[in-house]
């Protein structure tokens, strides 16, 4: 029961009363890490943006400088074993990354979002298929799922973000099925149901607004898994094919000549780890600030 | 008598809980005419909440409505399809809840959550959000052109009753149905929203049932009254009937225990004795029997059905408080009469 002190304390209107996002970008800033972060992902996006236009050398000719050198002020991060310009190679990797972080997250949130809802909703016997294949997901290791559909499928960017997919949606499911399920016995969703909604407005129209701050900050933090899942995969030769460079790739080249040209090996280990860092710092910004409960 | 808009006739609603089954409404059946406005009361676990869901099928989980017809425009509601059930929701009996604080989406401005009450029954969207804003001027909120922006959070408690008010009467329903919509208020919000509802249902013709615990309530705003025990109806009639004459010993004692503004100081407020019985094993013959004063021996065998006790009043009991007043001096027993209509004061709780 309000209390007339609640009633009226509410009643004054308050000249900045920020909207749910508004609220929350300014909670983000205030988190340093996560300000550093986002700065850093911007860059990289850029950085990426300017590859498709612009690398100070071709990403696959060979023998541009001497092989295994260092880096120089004509190659600031070094060649290779065959001689290509490490940066330029490095810019063309952070496009790979960041398409299969975002796309394999773009996807798993269309997956993820309506195997959730509709199972949460609508529970009974769609419910119980959709948990038992989760968790038959949950069993199977996750690298020999995704090594089979590549060998499968053919090793393309395409085929790549449908194994990482494949892989890792049960995660989001899970989560906007929990979810829904709370929603679906509060008050404003029989509400909506008693004023003639339709089952699809409410599950897109009203449940789904509610659980979007949780959905954001699990594809957050599934970008860098989905990153490093990739590099993995490249690193192990199933993954990107040459001549396109990504960073596991780049990583798996240089191995052989760690000792003498240790830069090979260093220059996309380091972008990765920096990268997966970031993503993690931002999804744990994402959560304090979209977290009503956390709020200050 | 115009011919009534809504038949309810023996509606049973059962529960199936770890415990067993739970009769929550039991063989109701009532009519509702146009226009009019119907209280429904009871304490709580009466079944009045869950008798107004099953009309329009919105029970939650686990319960189920197993028996019964809830006649509408010559169609049973309780037949329809899920589709047609669903475009009598919102358009033809609309329905307002308890706690306007939960009951609109937070993340959704409340214009827009009344324009969407309109789109779901086939309006365009420009003429939906134009009779938005006519809506919430109708339900006298100030300010409405700018108000139709604002979130649930940014409105107050009173504010947003009026707008789930205005979110019910979106479609021009013939039957309102309001669901302890004063429970969560204050009570000079709730003096406003009461006073509201009955303006709109003189206004508007739209009937209207009003469940509640408060015979404040229905003394203000409803011509008839159902009273309602342990998932059965125990007595209905005309509100001045009831209050002036109660012929089944709940209603009376229910009557009794209302505070009174023109008691004597000495008096001490009056409750029923007892708890409201347990559904999973509900007491036999008259449910009301192990608390009722009056009781003969028949009430523990006996399931009384509801009789008609004087014009368009009805009371379930083998007793009836005229042959209590005659044969055991109910009056004397208890010095005063209960509450003769103007004494109740609006806001006090059973």
């Amino acid at each position: 029961m309000a209390t007339a002190a609640a009633v009226v304390a509410r009643e004054i209107p308050s000249p900045e009363q920020a909207s749910l996002w508004s609220d929350a970008w300014r909670r983000l800033r205030r988190n340093r890490m996560a300000l550093i972060s986002t700065i850093y992902l911007v860059l990289l996006v850029l950085v990426a943006l300017l590859a498709i236009f612009y690398t100070p050398y071709r990403m696959s000719a060979v023998g541009i400088a001497p092989t295994y050198s260092g880096p120089s002020q004509a190659h600031l991060l070094g060649a290779d074993g065959v001689g290509r310009d490490v940066l330029s190679r490095l810019m063309i990797g952070a496009q790979i990354s960041l398409i299969v972080g975002v796309g394999t997250q773009l996807l798993v949130v269309v997956v993820g979002v309506t195997v959730g809802l509709l199972a949460g909703y609508y529970r009974g016997w769609l419910d119980s298929v959709v948990t038992f294949i989760i968790n038959v997901f949950y069993g199977i290791p996750d690298l020999l799922v995704a090594l089979i559909l590549v060998f499968l499928l053919g090793p393309s960017l395409t085929n790549i973000i449908i194994a990482i997919v494949v892989t890792r949606w049960m995660d989001m499911a899970r989560m906007v099925r929990g979810q829904t399920l709370s929603m679906r016995e509060r008050e404003f969703i029989e509400a909506a149901r008693a004023s003639g909604a339709k089952p699809v407005k409410i599950l897109f129209g009203h449940i789904l607004p509610n659980a979007l701050g949780p959905i954001i900050v699990q594809a957050t933090f599934g970008v860098p898994a989905a990153i490093l899942f990739e590099a993995f995969l490249s690193f192990l030769g199933v993954g990107i094919q040459p001549p396109t460079p990504s960073w596991g790739s780049m990583a798996a080249d240089g191995i052989a000549a760690l000792r003498i040209a240790p830069h090979i090996v260093l220059a996309p280990s380091i972008a990765l780890s920096i990268t997966l860092m970031a993503f993690n710092f931002l999804g744990d910004g994402l959560r304090d600030a979209l977290d009503p409960r956390s709020r200050r | 008598m115009p011919a009534p808009i809504l038949q309810v006739r023996d509606l049973r609603t059962q529960f199936l809980t770890d415990g067993g089954v739970v009769t929550a409404v039991d063989g109701v059946s009532f009519d509702l005419f146009p226009g009019e406005s119907l209280g429904i009361v009871g304490e709580s676990g009466s079944g009045k909440s869950v008798t107004a869901l099953s009309l329009l099928r919105l029970v939650p989980d686990p319960g189920r409505v197993v028996g019964g017809k809830v006649l509408f425009r010559n169609q049973d509601l309780l037949q329809l399809s899920d589709d047609e059930i669903r475009q009598i929701r919102g358009r033809d009996i609309a329905m307002i809840f308890q706690d306007p604080q939960s009951s609109l989406n937070p993340v959704l401005t409340t214009g827009f959550q009344i324009a969407e009450a309109m789109q779901a029954h086939g309006k365009a969207k420009a003429e939906a959000n134009a009779r938005t804003v006519e809506l919430l001027k109708r339900v006298r909120i100030p300010a409405a052109e700018s108000r139709v922006k604002d979130f649930p959070h940014q409105l107050s408690g009173g504010m947003r009753q009026r707008a789930m008010i205005a979110m019910g009467l979106a479609n021009a329903p013939s039957i309102l149905i309001a669901d302890e919509p004063t429970t969560a208020l204050d009570v000079t919000v709730q003096a406003q929203i009461l006073e509201l509802l009955g303006d709109l249902n003189r206004e508007l013709g739209a009937a209207i049932v009003m469940i509640t615990h408060n015979m404040g309530v229905v003394a203000g705003l409803c011509s008839r009254v159902i009273v309602m025990y342990a998932g059965h109806i125990v007595e209905e009639g005309p509100v001045e009937e009831i209050f002036e004459r109660p012929q089944h010993p709940y209603t009376w004692s229910l009557l009794r225990s209302i505070p009174r503004v023109d008691a004597l100081r000495h008096e001490r407020l009056r409750s029923i004795e007892g708890i409201a019985p347990d559904l999973l094993r509900p007491p036999s013959g008259c449910r009301f029997h192990p608390r009722c004063p009056f009781r003969i021996e028949r009430c523990f065998t006996d399931e009384p059905t509801l009789e008609e006790v004087a014009t368009n009043q009805r009371a379930a009991c083998w007793v009836t408080m005229e042959r209590a007043r005659r044969e055991m001096h109910a009056d004397d027993l208890l010095d005063i009469r209960p509450g003769a209509g103007s004494g109740v004061h609006p806001g006090e709780q059973i």
